[in-house]
């Protein structure tokens, strides 16, 4: 039936993997500002949560606003003592936070235009929605 | 009976009839897809365990551990949040825990806090909610770790379909029948008057933000 199979489309796209558009000058200059096509894998963080390090690239939905996905590095795991800002915009570059428990400190690239971790603090690890693998 | 209920359980129905078709096997795996996709964006049943939203769930005369009717549409696509709400939400301290408790107050609320939290009062951030247990003292919500942002929450509560004796879905207390002279009944004017004052105490402690019209 054509509604199995949308709905089986949808759940691979949903639990394994899904290529999607994204665009925004926080990730400069990994990403483009115009718009990258991306591949994200869902599936290996739902088998490995613990296969997430810092560097990666994570796709998360965002914590101040339930309709926007954003994607930003990892920059620190849970129990990680982290430099809030080191270019001292948004908070002194002497402050340090301790990342605390199922929590992570995500930072954008270009940290001149970015909304992370220093606006809105550490993220629970439940946001994560996957990791960005390739870029098509 | 209330439509609601009548709308769930017809779609158990839906759900349940393939799986008992003829040839055993490959039809009951054909429709897996379709029964996911249906839990994940509509209705979907959970158990409620612990004594955290006492005496709303799980009350301590109740032998069983309530079974939830939970909502996903109206959060995962409306995007419908009220205060009062029982809601399931991912623990921000935990990605594989799921609570279940009620928003007390939403973004831009002024909310009077309980201990363990540090201040006295705090205003809930933009996209955030300030969720609570029923019973504070044996709690863990966001008098411990503070507002939760919106995105974790996934599904509301319905209605309890489990035990029979409990099953409904009322769970603000709008009327209460002041008959007393009955002697059954005046337990229950007497249990409703305990939840509406929990409700107002609920509700008296959160200052809500001035909304303009959006």
């Amino acid at each position: 039936q054509l509604v199995n199979l949308a709905c089986a489309t949808h759940l691979f796209l949903e639990y394994v993997g899904t290529v999607s558009l994204m665009s925004g000058p926080s990730m400069l200059p990994t990403l483009a500002s115009s718009g990258e096509v991306v591949v994200e894998d869902k599936l290996s963080l739902r088998l490995n949560p613990a296969s997430l390090a810092r560097g990666d690239l994570v796709v998360v939905r965002s914590p101040i606003n339930p309709t926007l996905i954003v994607c930003k590095r990892v920059i620190g795991l849970p129990g990680d003592v982290v430099c809030v800002d080191p270019t001292g915009l948004k908070a002194p570059s002497t402050e340090h936070v301790i990342v605390p428990k199922g929590h992570i400190w995500l930072c954008g690239d270009n940290m001149l235009y970015s909304r992370d971790s220093r606006d809105y603090g550490p993220v629970p690890m439940a946001l994560i929605r996957s990791k960005l693998v390739a870029r098509v | 009976m209330p439509p609601r209920h009548r709308q769930a359980s017809s779609w158990l129905k839906l759900v349940t009839l393939p799986k008992f078709s003829t040839t055993p096997g490959w039809r009951h795996i054909y429709w897996f897809p379709t029964v996911f996709v249906v839990s994940y964006y509509f209705y979907n049943l959970k158990i409620v365990s612990g004594r955290s939203m006492q005496p709303t769930l799980n009350p301590d005369a109740s032998l069983w551990r309530d079974v939830g009717l939970f909502n996903r549409y109206a959060i995962h696509t409306k995007l419908d949040f009220n205060r009062g709400d029982i809601v399931a939400l991912r623990s921000p301290e935990d990605p594989n825990r799921i609570l279940v408790k009620r928003i007390v107050a939403l973004a831009g609320d002024r909310v009077k806090t309980l201990p363990p939290y540090p201040n006295p009062e705090i205003v809930v951030p933009q996209g955030q909610a300030w969720i609570e247990g029923d019973e504070p003292f044996h709690s863990d919500d966001s008098n411990r770790f503070g507002p939760v942002p919106l995105s974790l929450i996934e599904s509301r509560l319905v209605a309890v379909v489990w035990p029979p004796s409990r099953f409904g879905h009322q769970f603000q207390p709008t009327i209460v029948d002041k008959d007393i002279s009955n002697p059954n009944k005046h337990s229950a004017y007497r249990l409703a008057m305990a939840e509406l004052e929990r409700q107002r105490w609920r509700t008296t402690r959160v200052a809500a933000a001035p909304r303009s019209s959006l």
